[in-house]
């Protein structure tokens, strides 16, 4: 049967882990992480994985951790049977190499942005009681920023203020009407915003530029606007709120992703067929079906090319199939993430144009491109996201291209993602001022 | 090239060809629901087969199926040794054939399939095109491994067990061991998100149903039990009941012997008096018998377990394929 078999190397590991872990709850309130998440297995490699800003990372440990624990209980305190120590051993190794490597990634890592030396890390790995002690008591050791906590409350705009928003929106628009509270996304053991406070009100025949640096939240601001990933919002497109008619009105949005993805070894024209079969309604008439797939492959140059595989197109032909495919359900709000990536100027322009005659039919079109200075007469209004001191998207302007540039006080586009990027992204770091301007311009003007 | 000049010139600035805001209209009518999304995937599926070289794994399969057949086919259905190999052998090709079929079929274009199940596929639409394209190569290759055996001069029984004909038998479990491993590497590829990763798993597929087929080693205890759970175990033991294995003649202890004659001057006489009094064959049977093994027995209850845990196997997959494949949309950007 099962006996206990505690011996005095666990008794020292008990007592190692016992040290490491008060130093170490001294080193994590250095980060304003509470100290006793030290104590936990697990959740204290994860935490120092967001002391070195590599949470993915510090997922996966957590993970391998939670495994880990019980094979290694189990194996190192119950007295079993060798067959089943030999099983316990092989998973826990398993599992034990895998942990290791997290760790030292996470913790070579740490090393990196506190510019020590990287032998830290391993320290980390096979003794961290040491670097343990010695971080929590050395001012070398002291992080740049402190490790984000989200616990809900805004720094940047008062209750008044974001009421004075949510009373001053139209409500009788008849194109995009944008009410985005929040948008969170629980990890292990935090929550995070993702986007906060963007209201907007986008007429039908507009052509919009949606601007931000990277990880201002443009794609997760699309998804919500799109109802492909909820937000805590209102989203009414002609009045119809997109969350509670998502099934019904999805093929009413077309979403481009910034990747062409079709399959390259089918033709052009049965790529546009099967998007038509997918997107319009069952009982389209054959002939009208065949009609449309026609009018689509004219309308973005690719009659020539339909019987050609995909993958023989050119890169501004591919673009345009990967267009044209949410083109034929002719949606009445179009999304594109970035159409414009890895296309010459003459070819985006083009690419561009087209997107303006669709936008002339009435239609919202919302555009992603990281070129826009290249394109910018071509639209009505532009929506400047950026990311703020805490990291969360935020609205920092809508309105008409000419007014965003006074806003902003540039000439330029790619001048207002300057002034709005941290300065370690190169910026001006003036998100939280721009974001607060705008949004008592939003209570005053509307 | 004339039509892209043609509208990209035509194409104005908003300034010049505005028009006035249309108003919001729902699209009218109901969509393609999961039934009739079948046909549109299954295209996709016989296009691939003929412009992604997917038709690569028909000819493949009869090359492996025409080693194996020259190999080990000659004592298949003669002896209990040469029917274990071939057996073995032959579980082994619809086992790698299987996995090779659809081991990336999914994973391949998995940002792909994320795209579509936004724009209204339904996944149980994609994977049961899938099923019925997957079958279509088994059910190929299943014929073509017959077809190549019959071709290198393997000499099949004519009567059947539980058809009329005996190469019906045989195809049926050879289908549906080939379809079993195919859907199972199906689910893998709908669980794995590269064709890195799904190239990684499958050699250790491919060696746990070797290991683990209860043929290839003696294996015991919890072992035994793993056993249970393979696709190689029931595609072998089909075979070899129809093979009728149990009645075969074995060779294993006559060439035992055969081997210490050189030893021995009583062993050499005495296999020299079983020839010349015709007594080899009967002793082959004798020592077939002692070989028997209860789980080859050939009778229609067996044949039918086994049969049923392949299609059970295919239907888990299948199942659970669609399940896993749902949750697409979590994928990370």
């Amino acid at each position: 049967m099962f006996g206990l078999a505690i011996n005095w190397v666990d008794i020292l590991t008990l007592v190692l882990y016992a040290a490491s872990s008060f130093w170490l709850s001294k080193y994590f309130e250095k980060y304003k992480i509470e100290g006793w998440w030290a104590w936990i297995p697990g959740a204290r490699t994860y935490w120092l994985a967001r002391c070195a800003d590599r949470e993915s990372d510090g997922k996966a440990a957590l993970v391998l951790d939670i495994l880990y624990a019980p094979f290694y209980l189990f194996g190192s305190t119950f007295n079993v049977s060798e067959d089943v120590k030999a099983v316990i051993a092989l998973i826990a190794l398993f599992l034990g190499i895998g942990r290791m490597i997290y760790k030292a990634r996470i913790t070579i890592d740490l090393c990196g942005d506190l510019k020590v030396n990287k032998a830290w890390g391993w320290l980390w790995v096979f003794a961290e009681v040491i670097p343990c002690y010695v971080w929590s008591h050395n001012e070398k050791y002291w992080p740049k920023t402190a490790v984000q906590r989200y616990n809900g409350d805004d720094p940047l705009l008062s209750k008044e203020v974001k009421q004075g928003i949510a009373d001053n929106m139209d409500d009788t628009n008849q194109g995009l009407s944008v009410r985005i509270e929040d948008r969170t996304v629980r990890n292990f053991l935090d929550k995070r915003y993702l986007l906060r406070e963007i209201f907007m009100n986008i007429e039908p025949g507009h052509m919009v530029l949606l601007l931000g640096g990277s990880g201002a939240g443009k794609t997760t601001f699309i998804n919500a606007v799109t109802g492909y990933e909820k937000a805590n919002a209102q989203i009414l497109l002609g009045g119809m709120n997109v969350y509670d008619e998502y099934d019904k009105m999805k093929y009413s949005i077309g979403f481009v992703p910034q990747l062409d993805l079709i399959r390259s070894n089918d033709t052009v024209y049965r790529t546009l067929m099967d998007a038509a079969l997918l997107r319009l309604p069952a009982d389209t008439r054959i002939s009208e079906l065949l009609s449309r797939v026609e009018s689509v492959l004219e309308q973005f140059g690719l009659a020539s090319v339909k019987s050609s595989l995909v993958e023989k197109l050119s890169g501004g032909q591919r673009k345009r199939l990967s267009i044209a495919m949410e083109y034929i359900s002719d949606p009445f709000l179009f999304v594109l993430d970035e159409p414009d990536s890895g296309l010459d100027g003459v070819i985006a322009r083009d690419l561009m144009r087209r997107l303006r005659s669709i936008t002339d039919q009435g239609k919202i079109v919302i555009v992603i491109t990281h070129t826009p200075d290249r394109v910018a007469d071509l639209f009505d209004d532009v929506i400047v996201l950026t990311k703020d001191s805490r990291r969360t998207g935020r609205l920092a302007y809508y309105g008409s291209i000419d007014e965003a540039k006074e806003f902003f006080g540039t000439d330029t586009m790619e001048g207002i993602l300057r002034k709005i990027n941290q300065k370690d992204e190169g910026g001006e770091g003036l998100s939280d001022e721009f974001v607060k301007k705008y949004a008592e311009r939003q209570v005053v003007s509307e | 090239m004339s039509t892209e000049n043609k509208t990209a010139a035509e194409v104005n600035t908003n300034e010049q060809n505005k028009k006035p805001a249309k108003s919001f209209s729902l699209m009218q009518g109901r969509h393609r629901g999961r039934l009739a999304q079948i046909p549109i995937y299954l295209g996709k599926d016989f296009r691939m087969f003929i412009y992604q070289n997917d038709w690569k794994v028909l000819p493949m399969a009869a090359l492996i199926a025409g080693m194996i057949g020259f190999v080990v086919g000659e004592n298949m259905f003669v002896t209990m040794e040469g029917t274990f190999q071939c057996s073995l052998a032959l579980t082994c090709i619809c086992i790698w054939n299987g996995f090779f079929n659809s081991i990336q079929s999914v994973c391949r274009e998995r940002p792909i399939i994320k795209r579509e199940h936004r724009s209204g596929m339904h996944i149980s639409s994609y994977i049961t095109a899938h099923l019925i394209y997957q079958m279509f190569l088994c059910v190929m290759q299943a014929v073509l491994t017959v077809g190549v055996f019959k071709m290198v001069g393997l000499k099949f029984p004519e009567k059947g067990f539980i058809t009329s004909w005996f190469l019906l038998d045989i195809w049926i479990t050879l289908f549906l061991t080939t379809y079993a491993a195919d859907i199972t590497s199906l689910f893998i590829s709908c669980i794995v998100h590269t064709t890195t990763t799904a190239m990684t798993v499958m050699p250790f597929m491919l060696i746990f149903q070797l290991v683990f087929s209860g043929g290839a080693f003696t294996l015991s205890g919890p072992a035994a039990v793993l056993t249970n759970v393979t696709i190689s175990k029931y595609g072998l033991v089909a075979l070899c009941a129809q093979s009728n294995y149990n009645s075969l003649k074995s060779v294993t202890l006559w060439n035992t012997i055969f081997k210490l004659r050189e030893r021995s001057e009583e062993i050499k006489e005495a296999l020299y008096l079983i020839e010349k009094e015709g007594q080899l064959e009967n002793i082959l049977a004798e020592s077939g018998k002692s070989m028997q093994v209860a789980a080859y027995e050939m009778t229609k209850t067996n044949i039918y377990s086994c049969w049923g845990h392949l299609l059970f196997f295919t239907v888990l997959f299948a199942v659970l394929s669609i399940i896993v494949l749902e949750f697409i949309d979590n994928d990370h950007r």
